[in-house]
């Protein structure tokens, strides 16, 4: 499946925040999106994801503009995790998994063997399924983003768009969703996320799309986007790039302002 | 800050003499004026002895709503919170009424009690983990239905006659009461004269975030306490002498911080507001269906209602 | 799955324990009947006085229960879920009251005096002050803070509860009928009454049926709604007709009968989990199996007297709302 943003302008309120940016996202990879506060990353994520609608220009997929296409269609090609999703008082993880399912159920069709299946099937996926019966309130926060990242398998789409995913998590439970992440792509997904730490998504992406003031500055692999020139250029903030000693991919190390 | 008072005080002052002024018999203004300060007129019967004592009572009674509303919003920090609507009014409500429809006891003193004990439920409430200010307005919801529940109880369970005398006063009225009840509200005012000196001041660092108020060394739960419990009386204290006027305690203090433009309701603005309101509420009351009298209350609600769903409206995220 | 037998014994609970309620309720009263003789008289109506005080005074005040405990405690249900707080009720969120001001501007401005002509103006009065609270919780993504619609809600219902007493105070015989039914009571209610209100609730229920999985789906957020593929500005309306029909039609049949939408929702809750196809019937059920037995508590507490069924709920939910309240404001 293919998804492609051509001109697009959105934004909130009397404020554009993108105004005519065009971008591909490569199919089966694991894509993120890197710029500074307020550069818009979220709100090319929220309009990928159709929370927001474009003023002009349009998001396709597959070539056929994703707003027009019947929403319940749409959900079941493309999951989206917001960045805070509210969570029902006393929900179980179980309940909380299975209502991924929503966008194949009607009203006279309310749930089947195969919905069962789908949702163990994301359960185990994620690396939740010993958490089933518990409640959601009683998680950590690690294990409950690992939850909604479940659900949205439950749903069952060829691509997964994350806004943020690995904020308010601590650095262990950062690397498990990122691992997690990594594994979806490899099952043949196309993810993308919003990410704030370059070096994890120097390490985690295949392709990685640079922004900043609204517009696209660099796309690419990270061994080719992720340098000390692009990182003064979209930060501000001057550095030097060394290879990972681990992963061989680039590691931002930040010189200035000392 | 002071100069904008002096309109306000001149409204007041307009609003006092037009209440005197206007009746079954009208008064010039003039005349007022001469039968207040010099007597000896034709009119002073009418002016000093029928009209006075009650518009005293409307701009007493209305200084109390209009100040302790302005203490509960600034502590709360919410303009929707107002002795009306966290179980001050209700639980004098509940009170007057047994008193009313039993006999028992007087009213006023009873009314006073119940409004302070219904503080006091609130403030138990509220006060655990923290006395937060969200968490005490919430309480104070939930502890007002269910008093107004009592309310209901009581008034099915009485004579038509007494529950309507109930109704009456739950509404808030000035009619027929005169310079006892403003002095009983006058004293409470005065008594709080000093400790609402304290208030005014206590109030610029209770506005700031509870750590920053801490980090300057001041104790914000302590603080909230007692300037709510200020606010409590106040608005008790009033609403024991002339009944549940609504809105009144909600409004004034909005006003007046929409006319100081400050991040608070200002205090003594507030009062001359609430003054303002509660006397020409009960002038229109006593003239707009004459010779049919609507109390007071419904007045204030009429105005009260839609201002505060102006309110509502405005505020896009609280 | 253990989770669907536990959910099926629990609406199979429900079922019973309404039936139960159902045959007390036409049973117990000023005349007791023995239940046999219930039965007997239900299927074979005769002139005796137990047919008649059967069917021409129990069985229509039994309907409007049934009726009025549905109504309620699905609309509340479902505005919790609306306004994504913990204390939305009819009552509490002011809908209640907005029915009332709507009778009571058909009383005493109009002079309309059958229950025909007040659902028209219960179901305005609830349609805008259901506008006014949705639209204020709309204002915010993540809805408004409870403290603020909890506060909306009290502020409207305390300003027209003094508009409506301010138009009955200058009427001392309205003003007898309207304290009994502004307390919310079955007492009185004729067959029509209860056939009246009927299609109303009906077209409530269907609605509410329909609109139930998008209600799962936004009770996690506008955005995860729209992620599974729910309109969220049609769930909303639908959700806030169905609410608002069920309100105002149950309002102009017993007055505005207070916290059944409060607890009993929160109790199915903890019962069948969160998901509204279950939250919805279960809800159902058991709001009935409240009205009802609250209507044949207040026929025997005080006798010759009747405590309207509307007291005795708010006795029980002041409580329940208090707890709530504390539960979540932690």
């Amino acid at each position: 499946m293919k998804l492609d943003v051509t001109e697009l302008v959105a934004g909130y309120d009397g404020r554009k925040v993108l105004n005519g940016l065009s971008v591909a996202i490569p199919p089966g990879k694991l894509t993120v999106i890197i710029g500074p506060n307020a550069s818009g990353k979220s709100t090319l994520l929220r309009t990928m994801a159709r929370l927001l609608k474009p003023r002009g220009g349009a998001v396709l997929l597959d070539g056929q503009p994703l707003h027009e296409l019947p929403p319940r269609l749409v959900a079941q090609r493309l999951g989206v995790l917001p960045q805070a999703p509210l969570v029902p008082e006393g929900i179980s993880v179980l309940d909380l998994v299975s209502r991924g399912r929503q966008p194949y159920q009607r009203w006279w069709r309310q749930w089947s063997a195969d919905d069962e299946t789908v949702v163990r099937q994301a359960l185990s996926d994620a690396d939740v399924a010993d958490l089933a019966d518990r409640p959601i309130e009683e998680l950590s926060g690690g294990q409950r983003q690992r939850v909604w990242i479940a659900m949205a398998l439950a749903q069952q789409t060829e691509t997964l768009l994350l806004d943020e995913p690995t904020t308010f998590l601590d650095l262990a439970h950062q690397v498990d969703v990122l691992a997690l992440m990594r594994r979806l792509q490899r099952g043949g997904r196309t993810i993308v996320a919003v990410l704030h730490d370059l070096n994890q998504a120097a390490r985690f992406a295949d392709h990685i799309i640079a922004m900043r003031d609204g517009e696209v500055v660099a796309t690419g692999a990270p061994s080719n986007v992720v340098t000390a020139d692009l990182v003064r250029q979209v930060f501000g903030l001057e550095c030097v790039v060394v290879p990972c000693p681990v992963s061989g991919a680039p590691l931002v190390v930040p010189t200035g302002k000392e | 800050m002071t100069w904008r008072l002096l309109p306000i005080a001149a409204v007041l002052a307009a609003a006092i003499v037009a209440s005197v002024s206007l009746g079954d018999v009208s008064v010039p203004p003039l005349e007022v004026l001469r039968s207040l300060f010099f007597g000896g007129t034709d009119y002073d019967v009418v002016v000093r002895e029928l009209r006075l004592p009650r518009t005293i009572l409307a701009a007493v009674a209305g200084a109390a709503f209009g100040l302790g509303g302005a203490l509960i919003q600034a502590v709360t920090r919410n303009p929707l919170a107002s002795p009306d609507v966290i179980g001050v009014t209700q639980g004098a409500g509940l009170a007057a009424t047994i008193a009313l429809t039993t006999g028992a006891f007087a009213v006023a003193p009873a009314a006073l009690a119940g409004g302070l004990l219904a503080a006091a439920v609130v403030f138990g409430f509220g006060s655990r983990a923290g006395f937060t200010a969200r968490r005490f307005v919430l309480a104070g919801v939930a502890v007002a239905f269910a008093l107004r529940a009592g309310i209901e109880v009581v008034l099915t369970s009485a004579e038509v006659i007494d529950a309507q005398r109930a109704q009456i006063w739950l509404i808030g009225s000035l009619n027929g009461r005169g310079l006892e009840e403003a002095t009983a509200i006058g004293i409470v005012l005065l008594a709080a004269a000093v400790p609402l000196a304290w208030a005014a001041w206590a109030l610029r660092i209770s506005s700031l975030d509870d750590d920053v108020a801490r980090g300057l060394g001041v104790r914000p739960v302590a603080r909230r306490y007692g300037l709510a419990a200020l606010g409590a009386l106040l608005a008790a204290s009033a609403t024991a002498q002339v009944g549940a006027v609504d809105f009144v305690a909600l409004v004034a203090p909005q006003v007046a911080q929409r006319i100081a433009k400050t991040e608070r309701p200002p205090l003594v603005m507030s009062a001359l507001l609430g003054a303002t309101l509660v006397v020409l509420a009960d002038l229109a009351g006593r003239r707009l269906l004459a010779p049919t009298q609507l109390p007071a209350g419904v007045l204030t609600a009429a105005i009260g209602a839609p201002y505060l769903i102006y309110l509502l409206l405005r505020r896009r995220r609280a | 799955m253990s989770g669907y037998v536990k959910r099926g014994f629990v609406v199979i609970l429900g079922a019973v324990l309404l039936g139960v309620a159902a045959v007390a309720s036409l049973a117990i009263g000023s005349k007791a009947i023995p239940v046999h003789e219930v039965f007997d008289v239900l299927l074979h109506p005769s002139a005796s006085e137990a047919s008649v005080i059967v069917w021409d005074m129990r069985l229509p005040r039994t309907l409007a229960g049934i009726e009025v405990g549905l109504a309620l405690a699905i609309a509340g249900a479902m505005m919790q879920t609306l306004t994504r707080n913990p204390i939305a009720e009819p009552r509490i969120l002011g809908i209640s009251a907005g029915a009332s001001t709507g009778v009571v501007v058909a009383i005493a401005m109009f002079g309309i005096s059958t229950l025909a002509g007040w659902i028209w103006f219960g179901l305005l009065g609830a349609a805008l002050a259901g506008l006014l609270v949705f639209g204020i919780a709309a204002r915010s993504r993540d809805g408004a803070h409870p403290v603020n619609l909890a506060l909306a809600g009290a502020a409207v219902d305390a300003g027209l509860g003094s508009l409506i007493y301010g138009l009955l105070s200058i009427d001392a015989a309205t003003f007898d009928q309207f304290r009994f039914w502004v307390v919310g009571s079955l007492a009185g209610r004729t067959p029509q009454m209860a056939l009246q209100v009927a299609p109303f609730i009906a077209v409530g229920l269907v609605l509410a049926v329909f609109v139930a999985r998008g209600l799962d789906a936004l009770a996690l957020g506008d955005d995860m709604a729209r992620g599974l593929g729910q309109s969220v500005a049609r769930v909303r309306i639908i959700g806030g007709t169905a609410a608002v029909l069920l309100t105002g039609a149950a309002v102009a049949l017993a007055g505005p009968i207070a916290f059944v939408g409060l607890a009993v929702p929160h109790a199915a809750r903890a019962l069948v989990g969160t998901g509204h196809r279950w939250v919805l019937p279960v809800s159902a059920l058991f709001g009935v199996v409240m009205v009802l037995s609250a209507d044949i508590l207040g026929r025997v507490l005080f006798p010759p007297g009747e405590v309207p069924a509307g007291v005795i709920t708010a006795l029980v939910g002041a409580p329940v709302l208090l707890w709530t309240v504390l539960r979540s404001g932690k």
